[in-house]
């Protein structure tokens, strides 16, 4: 909105901060080009409009104190800056309680949005890991999913008896969908653009919902278990994170999913199979 | 004179309701703003008659036509009650309608000119009234036909008498928008010798004043101005009596000062170099002033209309730093307060005049741009907490706001790290999430400048969870954000990754 008329670039003697600064840009891929500037304004620019008018309204008698007139105040939005949300909100706290509920716990693979750290592990656990799928042939691997229960047991449906049984959980309750059900409802949305769409249909939402993805890694994850190679090949591409739940399943388990996707989630990149950004 | 109390009164009118007079403003806003757009801002002033308390344009206008014949008819032919007839003729002659009549009817300007220059001095002060009411007309080509008197009415200026020099100097004022021809004429006339000397010997008559910084005015907002007007105004004696007049009249009151003081604002924002005013004591005259009305206002004497001064101030202050070395600041700043008392305008008016809130900041970031002094008085002054209170407010506050604090930044390490100890990093967590790219971009500078400056920045920045809004910007569709995030995640803060462990891990 203001362009800056006058550009005067005067040093007052560099002192060490400038001159690693103008050292870094000497390098030339430093996309940072903060000068200070006086902006000069030109009588007819538009952040004199309101002063004129309000002049003019003097000299026309038409002088109100500004006790009687109120103009409204503005005040910034907040959007989500994830790529291909369009979320926008107007404070603070609806933004965090948006990324915290979207963007913060959502699995790579099949890009559905988890309440929690933890239930985000179980899912990768139970979805994505062939490990897990070989383990609990023989052993009671399905974990309750109230903290602190701790139980554990041979199916889903067994899980899912028990938490309503125990726990009074409903019986549709939205994180405990079995496979089965996925790929149902993956055949429903197939003609739709990956992943622009989800994401879409992920923030509009404003609330956590099933987002189905029918990209190549909902195949069923027979394969088996990564190499450790590739494993740590994988990680020196990615941009390390900083989320609690990276850091455990990067160091403390063997569950990471065939492709390997660190922390918020919906977009990033590692090729085409996504859709392309705005 | 106007006084500004006129306008309660308006509110008590038993003609029109308090709501019907806000309608009417609005729409006369909008026009404005309309008018402001196609570069046709123009207003003219009306001087009432001693018995008119205010402008009443439900009055009842006389049918204009046939009295303005046969009141011609009257003045031509009778020998006395001349006056009277003017009289009549000045009422008559408010009507839109009758203006038109008057110019159409052959002879009638000239017949008005003769008793415009009579022996009989009553006539003479009805026949400028007249001329003032047809001065006031909408109509652009009533003021032309108004040219015959112009040459008296300037002679007329070192006359004695108030109220008529009044009459002369708003109908001279009135006259100057309408046309290039007229402002033609005037100024080969000489208008602007003779407002000069007008202003200098009836300097003691503050109405007198405001009333040829009014006409002054009218001229300087012309288009074509810049290449015809001002060269000449600058070299006249004006500026220095402008500028004397500055200083509000507790007496008299503001509107004298307000008239020098848009006078001042459109010779400033119209001429790439002021160094003339500059050496005239403009830059430091017009800013002890706002340190004085800076003052007043943070003691809570808010004076109705003390910002239609304030206003014109702050932008002489504003374009007036572009033309002054940062080696002469001292030299013109010599009060040290001004970056106080700018913050405190912005705290004033922030809720009721936001664009004068935002027209204060635009002159802070001209003060701190290039000088480091004041950038640090800013910081030793306390001023920045309060600066950083405004970042939430948007239409141009907050960009500002935030290229202020850049300037800061810009200037040394410690600067940087004081900053950081006034809490600017979490700050900036939230102004990177804004929505506007600006502010978004602008926040990333601050924090590469920041970074830069101490690994001790660098750290608190991480230690606050920073990294993580970066990431998401790594991702973002705008090519500038992405490029800053990626810069500054690789090339600076990724090193600050290996002090940072599960448990002191906090929620972004």
């Amino acid at each position: 909105m203001l362009q800056p008329e006058v550009v005067q670039l005067r040093t007052e003697g560099r002192d060490e901060q400038q001159e690693r600064r103008l050292s870094e840009s000497e390098e030339g891929n430093n996309p940072f080009s903060f000068t200070p500037q006086i902006i000069r304004l030109h009588k007819d620019h538009e952040l004199f409009e309101d002063g004129d008018i309000h002049r003019h309204m003097y000299l026309q008698d038409l002088y109100i104190s500004e006790a009687e007139d109120k103009p409204a105040l503005s005040v910034s939005e907040f959007a989500c800056h994830i790529s291909g949300c369009s979320a926008v909100f107007s404070a603070l706290e609806e933004y965090e309680h948006h990324y915290n509920a979207l963007h913060r716990h959502v699995c790579c693979s099949c890009r559905r949005s988890l309440p929690s750290a933890r239930l985000l592990d179980i899912h990768i656990q139970e979805w994505h890991d062939s490990l897990f799928t070989i383990l609990a042939q023989k052993q009671d691997m399905y974990q309750c999913l109230v903290e602190g229960c701790g139980q554990k047991f041979r199916t889903s449906k067994h899980r899912k008896d028990h938490l309503i049984r125990i726990h009074k959980y409903p019986p549709d309750f939205r994180f405990d969908k079995t496979k089965k059900e996925r790929g149902r409802e993956t055949k429903r949305k197939e003609q739709k653009d990956a992943a622009m769409e989800m994401v879409d249909d992920v923030c509009e939402s404003e609330g956590v919902c099933e987002v189905m993805c029918n990209s190549p890694s909902d195949e069923p994850e027979g394969g088996e278990s990564m190499e450790t190679h590739e494993i740590l090949y994988k990680l020196n591409m990615c941009k390390v994170l900083t989320t609690v739940h990276v850091y455990y399943t990067v160091l403390f388990s063997l569950r990471i999913p065939n492709t390997v996707c660190f922390g918020h989630g919906s977009v990033r990149g590692f090729g085409g199979r996504r859709g392309r950004r705005k | 004179m106007w006084r500004l109390n006129k306008v309660r009164h308006k509110a008590g009118r038993p003609g029109g309701s308090l709501e019907e007079l806000r309608l009417k403003r609005r729409e006369n806003e909008r026009a404005l703003r309309q008018a402001r757009r196609d570069r046709q801002l123009v207003s003219k002033r009306l001087l009432l008659n001693e018995d008119e308390e205010q402008l009443d344009v439900s009055m009842d206008t006389a049918p204009g036509g046939h009295d303005i014949v046969s009141l011609l008819h009257k003045l031509q032919h009778s020998g006395t009650d001349k006056e009277a007839h003017l009289k009549a003729l000045s009422k008559v002659l408010r009507d839109p309608s009758a203006q038109l009549t008057f110019i159409k009817h052959e002879n009638s300007m000239h017949l008005l000119v003769g008793l415009l220059t009579g022996s009989n001095a009553q006539c003479r002060l009805q026949a400028v009234r007249c001329l003032h009411e047809l001065s006031h007309s909408s109509h652009t080509n009533v003021a032309p036909a108004c040219l015959p008197a112009t040459p008296y009415l300037l002679t007329y200026l070192s006359g004695p008498s108030t109220k008529f020099t009044e009459l002369c100097l708003y109908t001279l004022g009135n006259m100057c928008p309408d046309s290039d021809v007229v402002r033609e004429k005037l100024l080969a006339q000489g208008i602007i010798p003779a407002l000069a000397s007008c202003i200098e010997n009836q300097r003691h008559n503050l109405a007198v004043v405001e009333a040829a910084a009014f006409t002054l005015s009218q001229l300087l907002q012309a288009r074509d101005a810049p290449e015809k007007i001002i060269p000449m105004v600058l070299k006249s004696t004006l500026p220095s009596h402008l500028l004397s007049v500055l200083t509000p009249d507790p007496q008299f009151g503001l509107a004298p000062a307000i008239e020098c003081a848009w006078c001042l604002h459109y010779l400033i924002c119209s001429t790439e170099d002021n160094k003339e005013l500059l050496a005239q004591g403009a830059l430091s005259q017009c800013s002890s002033l706002l340190v004085s009305l800076g003052g007043a206002v943070t003691e809570g004497n808010k004076e109705d209309g003390l910002e239609l001064l304030i206003w014109p101030l702050l932008r002489c202050v504003g374009n007036l730093l572009s033309s002054c070395p940062v080696e002469d600041l001292n030299a013109h700043l010599s009060d040290a307060h001004l970056p106080a008392s700018l913050c405190a305008l912005v705290q004033a008016y922030l809720h009721t005049l936001p664009a004068l809130a935002r027209e204060t900041v635009w002159v802070l970031n001209n003060l701190t741009a290039h000088s480091t002094e004041f950038c640090s008085a800013l910081l030793t002054l306390n001023l920045v907490p309060g600066l950083i209170q405004l970042l939430p407010f948007s239409q141009g506050i907050n960009t500002m706001i935030l290229r202020i604090l850049a300037n800061i930044a810009h200037k040394k390490k410690e600067f940087c790290v004081k900053l950081m100890q006034l809490s600017l990093l979490s700050a900036l967590c939230a102004t990177l999430k804004m929505a506007d790219q600006e502010m978004v971009i602008r926040s990333l500078d601050i924090l590469f400048m920041m970074t830069v400056s101490s690994p001790v920045v660098a750290e608190e920045f991480v230690r606050q969870g920073g990294l993580s809004l970066l990431e998401v910007l790594q991702y973002n569709g705008a090519a500038e954000m992405r490029q800053r995030s990626t810069y500054l995640l690789e090339k600076h803060l990724l090193s600050y990754q290996q002090h940072i462990t599960v448990d002191n891990m906090p929620d972004p």
